[in-house]
């Protein structure tokens, strides 16, 4: 999966399941700060992008440093490196 | 207006047990419950004077693991509640009909892989394994200590199987998979959907030791009343929370209640199905994410229930319980599946009350069931249900009451019904949305409700939280008192409760 295509698929999960309009989702945004999140809506975020990228996220040190967009954005991107993305993404 | 520390929503085993826990640490609790009387599941009802349990029949956790035990003696109710345990050989069968066997479980984890082993001689090694690895996630697990709990255990990689996964891994033997599994229908969740940590933190109690209660789930909530009055906790009946109102920094500041009184709390707790949850929760300051996620998750089975009795002195004089287990196919995926129509599970518990100081066997006889299959006469309520409704129910209890006197031939003539009930009567009378008996189906993956909600002082528990059952429906309100109450408060509390 491109970069591009894990900026788009992530971008949908920000503005279909928090209702974040498009024009404030840069990579900069911090997720807390500037979008609004709050820590205890973490869990949503995880399911949400677990359906979209077809892939299983555990709890662990790398989804705890997540600070902003762009951060989620090499999360998954290194996900798909990893192999761990797959099967029918959610539409 | 009134000022609490804690309101919590719901008055089964996890609401009562978290009034108690946060009011014995000093906070001034409001207990909510929208049904007539606390309780829950563990309600009995009674019928020509003989008690009848609805959703608490037995449970674990009594001995091994003693998570119930210990749970019980820092409740302070331990003395009040007696366990007879399920221990004299053919306490506890599994008829497997279609290949005509009939299995003997003992009491005691060891006893129960020996035996595994001696039934399954060709798979020795798939049962010690198994056993292993169950006894690998209770060692891993620190909810079982209540001194090490928390919200957010690390997960164990067994969180992340399913036990069909591990089952496979480990034998062919459809027989034998079916015997590790049987245990899912006493907490709701397939073996293709459950993760094997979760599987193994529940059956762990019945390998130990399967325990009925005296006097069933009214000795529980004796218990807790009693406990109650000590420690001045207002109960309210046929109360909820209609709106949560000033909600500022995502924290609500007032709540009116359904008897239009409005009152204020620190924080309120709810032990009730999310699916209810989600009814009380005011939609604008929660994320799609997060009502998407709730309302997708899927209940676990109920069950059609036949209540009875053996007219016999000879039988009645016999305290022992006994719980058979009725397989008609060794397949549990299959027989817990909602569109399956063939022979259904059953199983029939027998147990021994007092009535009018005189003993009574008293049988009852639980199938499988989903809300689907009555999900036609939702709308009706007890009292005024379509004589269609009443010609299934009647029809269904009597092909279940043959299948008693086939499987125990011995009560052919001696087996009396004295009442059915459908998942409308359980939803109808337990208050539970679709009459479900372990809340949501914990899947694996699953991000269940648990701990802080998205509004900062609203919290949830209860059995779908964590685990299912009534260890599990316990477990989780002390997670959540202990994240409520000072760390430090919490740990000397249970420590000092455990040591008298």
């Amino acid at each position: 999966m491109t970069k591009e295509e894990v900026i788009s698929k992530t971008n949908e999960v920000f503005e279909k399941s928090f209702e974040i309009a498009p024009e404030r989702l840069k990579p900069e945004a911090h997720i807390f700060n500037d979008l609004g999140l709050d820590s205890l809506d973490i869990v949503d975020l995880v399911v949400g992008l677990q359906q979209k990228f077809a892939v299983t996220i555990r709890d662990d040190e790398r989804v705890r440093n997540i600070r902003t967009l762009g951060d989620v954005y090499d999360f998954i991107y290194l996900l798909g490196q990893e192999g761990s993305v797959g099967g029918s993404p959610s539409k | 207006m009134k000022q609490y520390n804690s309101i919590i929503v719901g008055g089964g085993v996890s609401g009562m047990t978290l009034a108690l826990l946060l009011a014995a640490n000093g906070r001034k609790v409001l207990l909510l419950e929208k049904a007539p009387t606390i309780g829950g599941g563990l309600c009995r009802f009674y019928k020509k004077g003989i008690p009848f349990d609805t959703g608490f029949h037995f449970t674990g956790g009594f001995v091994g693991t003693t998570t119930l035990h210990d749970m019980l003696t820092v409740l302070g109710i331990r003395d009040s509640i007696r366990p007879i345990f399920l221990d004299r050989e053919n306490s506890n069968q599994f008829l497997f009909e279609e290949e005509g066997r009939m299995l003997s479980v003992p009491a005691g984890r060891e006893q129960c892989c020996a035996r595994f082993e001696s039934y399954f001689p060709a798979e020795r090694a798939a049962v010690k394994r198994y056993f292993q690895m169950v006894d690998r996630v209770i060692e891993a697990t620190p909810s079982f200590d209540l001194r090490k709990i928390s919200i957010s255990p690390d997960p164990l990689d067994e969180d992340h199987v399913t036990l069909q996964h591990v089952l496979d891994s480990l034998t062919q033997d459809k027989t034998l998979q079916a015997a590790l599994s049987v245990y899912c229908m006493c907490y709701g969740t397939r073996p293709n959907e459950v993760s094997f940590a979760n599987h193994a933190r529940v059956s762990v109690g019945f390998y130990d030791a399967i325990a009925r209660v005296e006097e069933g789930g009214d000795a529980f909530i004796r218990a807790f009343r009693s406990a109650f009055k000590q420690h001045s906790i207002e109960v309210r009946c046929n109360t909820t929370i209609k709106e949560c109102l000033d909600i500022r920094d995502r924290k609500v500041g007032r709540l009116l209640l359904s008897s239009g009184e409005e009152v204020t709390a620190d924080e309120c707790i709810f032990t009730i199905h999310p699916h209810e949850i989600l009814k009380i929760l005011p939609r604008q300051h929660f994320s799609k994410a997060f009502w998407d996620r709730v309302a997708s998750f899927g209940s676990s089975n109920g069950f059609f229930s036949v209540f009875g009795a053996i007219d016999s002195v000879e039988l009645a004089a016999d305290a022992a319980p006994s719980l058979m287990s009725v397989v008609p196919r060794a397949d549990v995926n299959l027989l817990m599946d909602p569109e399956y129509v063939g022979p259904q599970a059953l199983a029939i518990f027998q147990s021994q009350e007092l009535v009018r100081d005189k003993a009574v066997r008293v049988l009852t006889a639980f199938e499988p069931s989903y809300f689907q299959q009555v999900a036609f006469w939702k709308d009706s309520r007890v009292g005024c249900r379509p004589e269609a409704y009443s010609v299934y129910k009647e029809l269904h209890a009597s092909s279940i009451c043959d299948r008693i006197r086939q499987v125990l031939p011995e009560y052919k003539d001696s087996f009396k019904m004295y009442d059915a009930a459908s998942m409308l009567t359980f939803r109808d009378y337990l208050s539970t949305p679709d009459g479900s008996a372990y809340g949501i189906r914990q899947k694996v993956g699953q991000f269940n409700l648990f701990g802080k909600l998205p509004l900062r002082n609203f919290y949830a528990a209860g059995q779908s939280a964590v685990l299912p059952g009534i260890l599990g429906a316990m477990l989780s309100s002390f997670v959540v008192a202990r994240s409520i109450l000072d760390q430090q408060q919490y740990n000397t509390y249970v420590s000092k409760r455990l040591c008298n």
